[in-house]
């Protein structure tokens, strides 16, 4: 069965006048004599929405309720209720998953922002791939090669095309990554996302969900090497943009949850070069985010070795000093606090 | 004095606007009418000019309006409030999923019957405290509604809220909630809808006044850095939702509360800020969410508490953990609750 086939002709023509319509007794929307926020209602959207009660009330499993939801959710895609009826007659009509797949990404077109749409596709995809049985009796290669899984990743690329930071996009790719056990595959679309742009922040967050592959991050050990090439990786991208925060919090966070110590025994000797190298010193010394990164590491190796606590805390100290003043004077009163807290530390 | 530094009686006129008729462009809202009220309410409560700008009759109306939207009857999980009345006469829908409350627009009727002076002796307490009990997911998160996958910490903030508004925490297992809200931290000290979803300001704040709500604010496990996260996001003067993002006016309440909420109030470049919300101000009234573009409900109200968190000299003090005027929540106190967690402490 084809979804939405006659769509273009019942547009045009109003329900109250089509043959197929005519048992249906429509039901008005009842504002009250007082309604707050009253919205200017098409007359279109005024009938469809009461020829979607009727149907609704009487929860009516036909084709034609399953087109009329559609014109509702592409007029009023927060209609929650719509939604899950939609989802109801999709099932019960055993609807073809494939078209009702590429309706969802015309409202996705339509509606970037909208969260129930993701949820309605993610049902589909779950129909038509049982998760369980699809990862454990095919390979990650395998997987990528089946068509669901191909036409969702495709789907993802033209809505992170769209918007390379769109939230719910990424949130799907995270669910459709675990779900399907396809991992391998994610890294180097990570990579390729932030060659693209290093300033995504939403791909250096996918990539701290590789690595942890979705595991509760405090019952995590990564892998020592793994951890030394994600300092070596981050990096060189500081060094194509040192003033961008994403690498910057995305290796500082990675260390402090999961190799504190790598903080100043390989992270700084490696930003310390950098900032040395006359070719990146300038921008490396002008960027708060470096100097915000050397008070973190200093309080961490302080911590850790009391012996030279002192010191390094008056290092650090004498850092929020110039955050404050020159560096990051926007986050000068955050500064001169993080600075009276580091007075206060007992090591 | 606060007209010199906005121009509050073009918000007034904005707001009033709102709550007597929204274009037909919002017909996506249909659904969250409620919402829509709640903030047009919020938004010249923050200017101080409720009572003289909404004549005590048509807040009497405005609070008919409101309870014609509570489920009348049926199972727990579908009472409650709903987003509005497009989801028909409550007698003439015998499919409950049809005609559903949603606890986001439970919380927004709470709200905005407070906000109009009423003392919800009409809110049928039992079933709305056991629908949210039965919205509760094992893993501590909430649904919106029944039969939905949708589950995220807005929908844990809107159950702390109404749970905090009626002083009846039976409907919310604290440590369940607090356990996912843990879950959801990032590795860069931000907080995500989902365990390792990218860190964002409005679920920030979901996370953060929940916490503080249900009094557990000491379980994040470094509150320091959440702070850290927080105050960074300010840049350009205005907040940021996402690292690398543009500043956006609605997080001038969404991580502007979450600061105060975590004591980093005084650390805020306030200045900034309200040079940022001011230049979201728009010549018709209303804010938006970029300088230059058209306003919107949420916007103007969010910026407008935003700047209130900054300027309580000039605009009535707000608490950040309920969306409301400190002397709304004062109120509740004499409406004989007893009052519940930190909130007694804050008003």
């Amino acid at each position: 069965m084809r979804i939405e086939s006659s769509e273009s002709v019942s547009e045009s023509v109003p329900l109250s006048q089509q043959e197929e319509w005519k048992d249906v007794t429509p039901i008005p929307q009842d504002d009250g004599k007082h309604p707050i926020c009253p919205i200017a209602y098409t007359d279109e959207y005024r009938e469809i929405m009461d020829y979607l009660r009727a149907v609704m009330a009487k929860e009516e499993i036909s084709e034609r309720a399953l087109t009329l939801t559609g014109r509702v959710i592409q007029t009023n895609p927060g209609h929650y209720t719509a939604w899950m009826y939609r989802k109801r007659l999709v099932e019960e009509l055993n609807a073809d998953i494939a078209g009702e797949l590429d309706w969802v990404s015309d409202i996705s077109a339509m509606y970037p922002k909208n969260y129930q749409l993701w949820h309605h596709r993610e049902a589909l995809v779950v129909r038509l791939l049982d998760p369980k049985q699809a990862t454990e009796e095919q390979s990650e290669a395998e997987l990528l090669r089946h068509p669901v899984i191909r036409r969702e990743l495709q789907f993802l690329d033209s809505a992170l095309n769209e918007d390379s930071k769109n939230f719910h996009a990424w949130l799907y790719r995270q669910w459709l990554v675990r779900t399907y056990n396809i991992w391998e595959q994610e890294l180097i679309f990570v990579n390729t996302m932030i060659n693209e742009d290093v300033r995504n922040n939403s791909a250096w967050n996918q990539r701290y969900f590789v690595h942890l592959q979705g595991r509760n991050p405090t019952q995590v050990e990564l892998d020592s090497e793994l951890v030394s090439d994600e300092i070596v990786y981050a990096v060189e991208n500081i060094k194509l943009a040192p003033n961008n925060e994403s690498p910057w919090t995305y290796i500082v966070g990675l260390l402090l949850r999961h190799a504190p110590a790598k903080l100043y025994t390989e992270l700084l000797p490696k930003i310390q070069e950098l900032a040395n190298d006359k070719d990146y010193s300038l921008a490396m010394t002008t960027t708060p985010f470096y100097w915000s990164a050397l008070v973190d590491i200093y309080e961490k190796q302080a911590r850790a070795s009391p012996e030279q606590g002192k010191a390094l805390i008056e290092q650090a100290q004498s850092i929020c000093h110039s955050l404050a003043t020159e560096h990051d004077p926007m986050h000068g009163k955050y500064w001169e606090f993080r600075n009276k807290s580091l007075s206060e530390l007992q090591l | 004095m606060a007209t010199a530094e906005l121009a509050v009686d073009a918000h007034v006129r904005y707001f009033r606007h709102c709550l007597n008729m929204l274009p037909a462009e919002t017909i996506s809202l249909d659904a969250t009418r409620m919402t829509i009220a709640q903030l047009s309410l919020v938004g010249l409560a923050a200017l101080s000019r409720l009572e003289e700008s909404v004549p005590a009759g048509q807040r009497k109306d405005m609070i008919e309006w409101i309870y014609a939207q509570q489920i009348p009857s049926g199972r727990a999980e579908y009472r409650g409030f709903r987003g509005g009345s497009l989801f028909g006469p409550h007698d003439a829908c015998n499919y409950p999923a049809a005609n559903c409350g949603n606890v986001a627009a439970t919380y927004s009727a709470l709200c905005a019957l407070l906000l109009l002076g009423d003392d919800l002796a009409r809110v049928d307490r039992a079933a709305t405290i056991a629908g949210i009990r039965r919205l509760q997911q094992k893993s501590g998160t909430f649904a919106p509604h029944p039969g939905t996958t949708e589950r995220d910490p807005r929908f844990i903030y809107c159950a702390c809220a109404v749970s905090a508004i009626l002083d009846d925490w039976s409907g919310v297992d604290i440590d369940a909630a607090t356990q996912y809200i843990l879950s959801c931290c990032s590795y860069d000290g931000g907080i995500s809808q989902i365990p390792f979803q990218e860190s964002h300001g409005g679920l920030l704040y979901c996370c953060v006044a929940s916490l503080a709500l249900m009094g557990r604010l000491d379980a994040l496990p470094d509150r320091h850095r959440t702070l850290q996260w927080a105050l960074f996001r300010q840049c350009g003067g205005g907040y940021q939702g996402r690292i690398n993002k543009a500043p956006d006016v609605c997080y001038s309440f969404w991580v502007g509360a979450s600061v105060s909420l975590l004591g980093g109030q005084e650390l805020v470049d306030a200045p900034a800020l309200v040079s940022f919300i001011q230049s979201c101000e728009t010549d018709i009234g209303g804010l938006s969410k970029w300088p230059g573009y058209r306003p919107d409900p949420l916007h103007s109200a969010l910026g407008i508490v935003g700047f209130s968190l900054c300027r309580p000299d000039v605009l009535p003090r707000m608490s950040p953990e309920l969306l409301l005027p400190k002397t709304v929540v004062e109120r509740l106190l004499h409406l004989g609750f007893r009052r519940s967690h930190k909130l007694c402490a804050d008003a």
